[in-house]
């Protein structure tokens, strides 16, 4: 018999997380370069959004930055006749549909409500599943000075939940560590914290409110403009913010969550310790190659096959090297198989 | 006091091509029920039972030699597998199917009925069946097992001829394996002749033979 079947005791099931470097170059988590495309700034995607890029070739786009207001200030109208309705309005409107899942609820980042917010949405090329909380350091310029962006991940006692899953607060400090120099919880002294992390959603919602106040309340004096009907091109002011000489670092992971089925294969003593390979016999008769073969016969395994029910063969695993098989020998394999 | 070696071979299984389209089916064929094992890249010649530094070394020629990465044709790997045989056993079980190889015409039909040589002290049908894979399942319009009645062979043998024209093996289980050759004139395109290979396998001796398989256009 050449079959043998598996129970479930030999089945375990697994799910590791396993993180990487978040950029087009996975081994280096930081980039310090940002370009845009003046195509893409030109056309009429340019209206809503800026895509960035880790250098001049156009495979390395990276993120895309935005800016959304409430009530459609610091872009053109669509028409002048309808107030309110802009590019801008329709940013802020897609990201509340998204996050929030109610036309009616606000954005409140650390008690302070907002009406508008810079977006970094990470291109979907570039991370597994989600971004991994405790990773990013995000460099902000401003005319006030640069700060130091991370996530309150490693902070919170608690995890909080909004219609895009894991919401953590953007504060200061790098690397998951916060900066309490202007409040304990790393927030700025009187405008709330600096946005929101949504790792689900590979997002960061920056609130201009924080990064607009003066140094001395936490904030870099990046404040956006909102005149009415009018171009003021706030995508553009951030991506200098991020990617000016000052600042022009942006360091965060992917995480990607790998489910493994290990399938435990254990050969008995008494079980294959004789084999149909044709170097294993002589002749055509059937004679095994070796008399000391009749009575302590040794193979050599090289190969694990896992088969379905109708021998179809599903799955396969190869050995480092062969494993001696006899009568006095009995073998654990563990077969790891990824999905 | 020394430590007990407790370790556990782990090693890393890739999805052969006909899992991968069992996967795809979403039928529930994709379910690991039974495992194997094989002994494929050994060559058993290269074992030394006379080596002058004892039975240590016998098989040292086999013991440290690089393996290949897994293949993920399930019908270039689990060639020669590992069988479970009463101690004792001087010769080993060989298939006898009839032919070395087959040549067969378009549109004809073949019933091959499998022998066991050297198997439970003689020549024998084993009592659950032959596994048959034909690599290329295009060449043939019936592929199907009979003999051995239970309801996962009789799923294998419904669906064994379904393809979407892609060159994928295909696996059926009997006693006695029937097979039509073609009668799709397309997949012939400018040649005469179609090949491919049926390998059989026991499934209580683990003996398996492979034979070419020819089908030759009508007209």
């Amino acid at each position: 018999m050449s079959f043998n079947q598996l129970v479930a005791d030999d089945f375990v099931v697994s799910a590791d997380s396993i993180t990487a470097g978040l950029w087009t170059n996975s081994e280096t988590p930081t980039i310090t370069t940002f370009f845009t495309s003046s195509t893409q700034a030109n056309g009429s995607s340019g209206n809503y959004y800026l895509n960035i890029f880790s250098n001049e070739a156009t495979s390395s786009l990276e993120f895309a930055v935005t800016y959304g207001n409430q009530y459609g200030s610091g872009s053109e109208l669509y028409n002048d006749t309808v107030d309110g309705l802009s590019y801008t309005s329709t940013i802020y409107g897609q990201y509340r549909s998204l996050v929030l899942g109610d036309e009616n609820a606000n954005f409140v980042f650390g008690g302070v409500t907002s009406s508008d917010f810079y977006v970094i949405s990470v291109d979907r090329n570039r991370y597994k599943e989600g971004l991994f909380p405790g990773s990013t350091t995000l460099l902000v310029s401003g005319s006030d000075g640069v700060i130091s962006l991370t996530d309150n991940s490693n902070a919170v006692a608690s995890v909080e939940f909004n219609d895009a899953g894991r919401v953590f607060q953007l504060v200061s400090g790098s690397a998951g560590t916060l900066f309490s120099g202007f409040n304990n919880q790393g927030y700025s002294v009187a405008s709330g914290s600096y946005g929101w992390f949504l790792p689900d959603i590979a997002t960061y919602i920056l609130n201009p409110r924080a990064l607009g106040s003066v140094e001395a309340d936490g904030g870099i004096g990046l404040i956006p403009v909102t005149a009415s009907n009018s171009d003021d091109q706030n995508p553009a002011r951030f991506f200098s913010a991020i990617s000016s000489s000052n600042a022009a670092s942006f360091t965060a992971n992917s995480e990607e969550t790998i489910t493994s089925d290990f399938v435990f294969v254990r050969p008995r003593s008494s079980e294959y310790n004789y084999s149909s390979n044709p170097s294993f016999i002589s002749g055509s008769t059937g004679e095994v190659l070796y008399s000391s073969f009749i009575n302590n016969p040794t193979t050599y395994m090289t190969t694990v096959g896992l088969y379905n029910d109708t021998n179809e063969l599903l799955a396969v695993a190869k050995l480092s090297r062969p494993l001696k098989k006899d009568f006095t020998k009995e073998a654990l394999i563990r077969v790891k198989l990824d999905f | 006091m020394g430590y007990l070696n407790n370790s556990v071979v782990t090693v890393d299984a890739i999805l052969t091509t006909k899992g991968r389209q069992a996967l795809a089916q979403n039928d529930g064929s994709f379910r690991i029920t039974q495992f194997s094992l094989a002994d494929d890249e050994i060559d058993y010649t290269l074992y030394n039972p006379t080596h002058p530094s004892g039975s240590a070394f016998y098989g040292q020629a086999i013991e440290n030699m690089p393996l290949l990465e897994a293949f993920p044709d399930e019908t270039q790997i689990m060639k020669y597998k590992l069988t479970t045989l009463p101690r004792g056993t001087a010769r080993m079980p060989i298939l006898d199917v009839g032919y070395t190889n087959i040549t067969i015409k378009q549109g004809a039909s073949l019933a091959i009925t499998p022998q066991t040589l050297n198997y439970l002290g003689g020549n024998q049908s084993e009592a659950a069946g032959y596994t048959a894979t034909i690599s290329d399942v295009r060449l043939v319009t019936t592929f199907e097992g009979v003999g051995i009645d239970n309801a996962a062979t009789a799923n294998l043998n419904a669906s064994s001829t379904t393809t979407l024209g892609t060159s994928v093996s295909s696996t059926v289980v009997g006693t006695t394996i029937n097979l039509r050759a073609t009668t799709v004139n397309t997949l012939f395109g400018s040649q005469s002749q179609l090949n491919a290979t049926l390998t059989i396998i026991g499934r209580d001796s683990g003996a398996r033979i492979q034979v070419p398989i020819t089908v030759t256009k009508v007209s």
